[in-house]
């Protein structure tokens, strides 16, 4: 009887230690992401952003819900002014998101705009399509590996030669608009082992754009502080071809949120620091670099930057994730706070040349463009356009 | 977890009506197998008697004991619950859901190992959905046969290996180790699983009759079954697991939510509305129900532990209107809900120690044993086949009609587990997925559509290029997020299947999307979906003009949807013999698209490619 005792204790033991040894492991277990805090510094800004050509404003926005329901849009506001039409382009699903480049050039009438569109779900590369007549006929030019999630992860030259940023960090290259495919140009690894690379500490690769002499550029995040981690393509290398910082943001790390070219003008736009101290600043080139004009510095006072557009002459905008905005004219100009932003799910916001600035809020089906007439304290809504979303075409 | 679930709804028809039919054949030659073995006992035991051999066979084995009581509870209660739960095995909603309603739920809370595992047999299952449950049934109700069956013996012993080698499978694999490594372990809502304790009832089974005719099994039983419940109360009163508190943070506590959630399962009303009526009570005085558990747990563990008469008498009674009164108002009786697989714990522990009980009060007097009189007959075992068929005469003439009816249990088990053997020496899944998502193939005759294309080479290829061999054909939309990549992979799959005959097929797409109608599309479509490599993979693309052309030809919708949407189009796959003639159409949608699915499209294909080889 003894023995039976024995193992019954026993047996009782064996089953405790089981089952409080389960509860306690499961208490204990707390959620971890591995890897999150070695990850680098990576751009937070949303790809929804709005472009400015000779023929009218390009606009891409996320419309619908989520997931295989997400579906950018992309808009255009003829230069005459007028209504924004739907310009999505055909036959292909949009849920990764819409990525712009305008084809500009220094004085370019015509209005040629290239659209990427990112992978989503079991598609793995970009599709890339184009456009010479306001969206009305598109056709497709060599898929892209797999675009980044970045507004300007995509670049066009005049001539049609396109340089893109892949999700990969890898640069990819299409040499002309007839080539059968993308040529690999570059990639993070690469511009971070030369020396302007190792100048700047470079921890991710943000943007491309082409230079006014039509050489490649690349925008990057910079681990050295006060270096602008802005890349020109020259002689078979990489070069340093930001603007010397100096002043509040001479202390900080860099990451360049967009670069583009308007015009004859490249511009770009900096976040430097992080956490309540962050600010954003606007820097413009027309000669490929050599020189820069650098903005004031917008403070974020702990807000995040959400999206920011290009007009005309280099007017930038920036939307934040606390509902406001601020507006700079161009390399002249000064940081000026734009009112509350109307309510959406996304803003964005579109700077047409020569007119008011407007706001495109999007929610669900429903895109509502607001106006901010001159002198204005709030917003005045302008159109309601209602998107016939097909929604669970995707599933 | 990935492969678990197939994605086909619980009652799809196609799948509920293959169900049906399966269990409805497998029946039949269940009967068979039962009639037959009959009439061969009938047959014997009449020749043998009409010889004169009969009148020592059928009575001359000497005083056969009686089965000791507390035995005979467990074989009988186990052998019924077994039935039972291979009747509720077969309700319709089984084969595709209990995957996902029953193994999946059971193992969200385990451990990343845990779901590995029973996802692994959850794939399985998914694969052969039909063989799988009706195997399920078939062995659950020959264990149960087999135990209610074999009293005695040789045999009555190996159900309980049956039953205890099954009960572990379910236990693993069905139950997730019934909960024991997830942090809401409690014995007053099913653990250790209800598996386990008809695992533990047929391991007791199988131990040799001497073993019940002293009462220290009894005792053992009893004494095990105490520290089981002890180590249970203490379980159940260790602070922060949720138990005390009725309600946590305005939602339900852990007990409280386990009732509530099993009341939402359809059921009696009256039943419900007792169990829900408990729930209240027990959110309201969370901590007054769990002291109450945990007192009478800890005191009947301690009850059983002692040993001793007096005190078991009393407490075995206390134990089952417990075991009784937790598998009414916590458990709602387990098997409501069209997936209910077994009446959880309660009642098979309650057996368990009304077997302990009845080991320990009602022990039988010690009689010689039927193996000792059984010795003493011809066993065969002299040289030649006439003594060896005699001797197997002799034996199945003394066979009484238990050892007939445990002879039929096993073929009814063989008959359920050979069918799903077969099933998964085949790495493909079954084509009653794709059949329940789309329909079965169409027989069709007539000519293919000729057309002349590109293909991801860059070389022209037409259809009268490739005649002499087999073709299967679909339309695919290189910049397709969805259903196209999922058809490719199904083609590749095919070709795997057909093995050599995968030479004498060609595996045709032609490119869906007018827009994207450059090579660089379809070969780097190619590379997304690895088919670059595949030798008779052939992906042809033409201007817009003749691709539009072609889709009209082949009945192909393709229609531009607005607004970012892809572009929509219908999922059609054709098989071509020799000749160029069209013999099968596929409505070929992939429906959910889980690996399950993939599968069974690509031997669904496989299968049109095979049959039309033969055909031409």
């Amino acid at each position: 009887m003894r023995r039976i005792r024995g193992a019954a204790a026993a047996i009782g033991t064996v089953l405790l230690a089981c089952g409080c040894g389960s509860t306690v492991a499961s208490q204990g277990a707390a959620p971890t992401t591995p890897g999150a805090a070695a990850a680098p510094a990576a751009p937070v800004l949303s790809a929804a952003n709005s472009v400015s050509e000779a023929g009218g404003t390009w606009a891409s926005v996320p419309m619908g819900t989520v997931g295989p329901n997400l579906f950018w849009q992309l808009v255009r506001l003829p230069a005459s002014g007028g209504h924004w039409t739907l310009e999505t382009p055909p036959n292909v699903a949009t849920s990764g998101a819409v990525i712009l480049a305008g084809q500009q050039g220094q004085g370019a009438a015509g209005e040629t705009l290239d659209v990427g569109i990112r992978p989503s779900l079991d598609l793995t590369f970009s599709p890339i399509v184009t456009t010479s007549n306001a969206g009305d006929a598109w056709s497709a030019l060599a898929p892209e590996p797999g675009l980044a999630n970045v507004p300007d992860a995509l670049a066009a030259a005049p001539g049609g030669e396109m340089v893109a940023l892949d999700k990969d960090q890898e640069v990819s290259e299409l040499t002309s608009p007839g080539a059968a495919n993308w040529s690999s140009l570059s990639s993070q690894h690469a511009v971070g082992a030369t020396a302007a690379g190792r100048e700047c500490g470079l921890t991710a690769l943000t943007a491309t754009a082409y230079t006014a002499g039509n050489m490649p550029l690349l925008g990057a995040a910079c681990a050295k502080a006060g270096v602008a981690g802005i890349f020109a393509y020259s002689a078979g290398t990489w070069h340093l071809a930001g603007p010397a910082l100096t002043g509040p943001l001479a202390g900080q790390r860099i990451q360049v949120l967009r670069l583009t070219r308007i015009g004859g003008t490249d511009a770009a736009l900096l976040e430097a620091g992080s956490g309540p101290s962050a600010v954003l600043a606007a820097a413009w080139t027309s000669d490929s670099g050599s020189h820069w004009t650098v903005s004031s510095v917008l403070k974020l006072d702990s807000a995040q930057p959400t999206s920011a557009s290009f007009g005309a002459n280099g007017a930038t905008g920036v939307t934040l994730s606390n509902g406001r905005g601020a507006l700079i004219d161009g390399p002249h100009g000064s940081w000026q706070p734009l009112p509350a932003l109307p309510p959406g799910k996304s803003v964005t916001l579109a700077l047409p040349a020569g007119q008011a600035p407007e706001a495109l809020a999007a929610d669900g089906s429903v895109l509502t463009i607001s106006r901010l007439a001159p002198g204005a304290a709030r917003w005045t809504t302008a159109q309601v356009l209602k998107v016939p979303i097909e929604y669970g075409s995707s599933a | 977890m990935p492969g678990m679930n197939s994605g086909v709804t619980d009652n799809d028809p196609t799948v509920v009506a293959a169900f049906r039919a399966a269990l409805a054949h497998q029946g039949i030659i269940a009967l068979l197998i039962v009639g037959i073995l009959a009439v061969v006992w009938v047959a014997i035991r009449e020749r043998r008697q009409a010889s004169g051999d009969g009148a020592a066979g059928l009575g001359a084995v000497g005083p056969v004991p009686a089965e000791a009581a507390g035995r005979q509870v467990l074989r009988i209660g186990f052998g019924l619950l077994w039935l039972l739960d291979g009747l509720l095995q077969a309700q319709p909603d089984m084969a595709v859901g209990l995957p996902s309603g029953v193994i999946q739920p059971t193992a969200e809370t385990s451990p990343v190992w845990v779901q590995h595992l029973v996802n692994w047999a959850g794939t399985s299952w998914s694969y052969h959905p039909i063989q799988a449950a009706a195997a399920t049934v078939w062995i659950q109700v020959g264990i149960g046969l087999w135990l209610l069956a074999a009293r005695r013996g040789m045999l009555s012993r190996l159900a309980g290996v049956a039953s205890l080698g099954w009960g572990l499978i379910v236990w693993v694999f069905g139950e997730s180790f019934g909960g024991i490594f997830a942090p809401s372990l409690s014995w007053l809502t099913g653990a250790p699983g209800a598996a386990l304790i008809y695992c533990a009832a047929g391991a007791l089974l199988v131990l040799p009759e001497r073993y019940w005719r002293t009462p220290r099994l009894g005792r053992a039983i009893l004494a095990g079954l105490g520290a089981f419940m002890i180590g249970m109360a203490v379980l159940q009163a260790w602070p922060g697991r949720g138990f005390w508190q009725g309600s946590v943070n305005g939602g339900p506590g852990a007990l409280v939510s386990s009732v509530q959630s099993m009341v939402t399962t359809p059921q009696p009303g009256f039943l419900s509305g007792l169990v829900s009526s408990f729930g209240s009570f027990a959110r309201q005085d969370g901590f007054g129900v769990n002291l109450f558990a945990v007192i009478v747990m800890a005191a009947l563990g301690a009850a059983f532990l002692t040993g001793r008469r007096r005190v078991i008498v009393p407490a075995t009674w206390a134990f089952v209107v417990f075991c009784l009164a937790d598998w009414i108002l916590i458990e709602d009786l387990g098997f409501f809900g069209g997936l209910g697989t077994d009446p959880n714990n309660m009642i098979p522990v309650a057996l368990v120690g009304v077997a302990g009980f009845f080991a320990c009060t009602r022990v039988p007097e010690a009689t010689p044993d039927a193996a000792t009189a059984a010795a003493a007959t011809p066993d065969g075992s002299g040289r030649g086949w006439v003594p060896r068929l005699a001797a197997l005469q002799a034996s199945l003439t003394r066979a009484t009609f238990g050892t007939m009816a445990s002879f039929s249990a096993i073929g009814v088990i063989v008959l359920g587990a050979a069918p799903l053997a077969a099933a998964q020496a085949n790495p493909a899944a079954s084509t009653v997925l794709a059949q329940s998502v789309d329909g079965p193939a169409s027989t069709v005759v007539y000519p293919a559509p000729s057309f002349t294309l590109t293909d991801q080479r860059g070389q022209r290829v037409s259809l009268p290029s490739l005649r002499g061999k087999t073709i299967l054909l679909t339309f695919l939309d290189p910049v397709c997020v969805s259903d196209c990549p999922l058809i490719a992979q199904e083609f590749r799959q095919a070709g795997q299947l057909l093995g050599a005959s995968n030479k004498q097929v060609e595996l045709v797409a032609v490119n869906l999307n007018p827009l994207y109608h450059q090579l660089s599309y379809i070969q780097t479509f190619d590379k997304q979906e690895g088919l670059a490599s595949v030798p008779n993979w052939l992906y042809l693309t033409g201007s817009p003009a003749t691709l539009t052309k072609l889709y009209a030809k082949y009945g192909v919708s393709s229609q531009t949807l607005p607004a970012g949407a892809m572009l929509g189009h219908s999922d059609i796959a054709f098989a071509i013999d020799k000749s160029g003639t069209i013999r099968q159409e596929l409505d070929f949608n992939p429906g959910p698209g889980s690996t399950a699915t993939q599968s069974s499209f690509a031997s669904e294909l496989a299968s049109a490619a095979t049959q039309t080889l033969r055909a031409s």
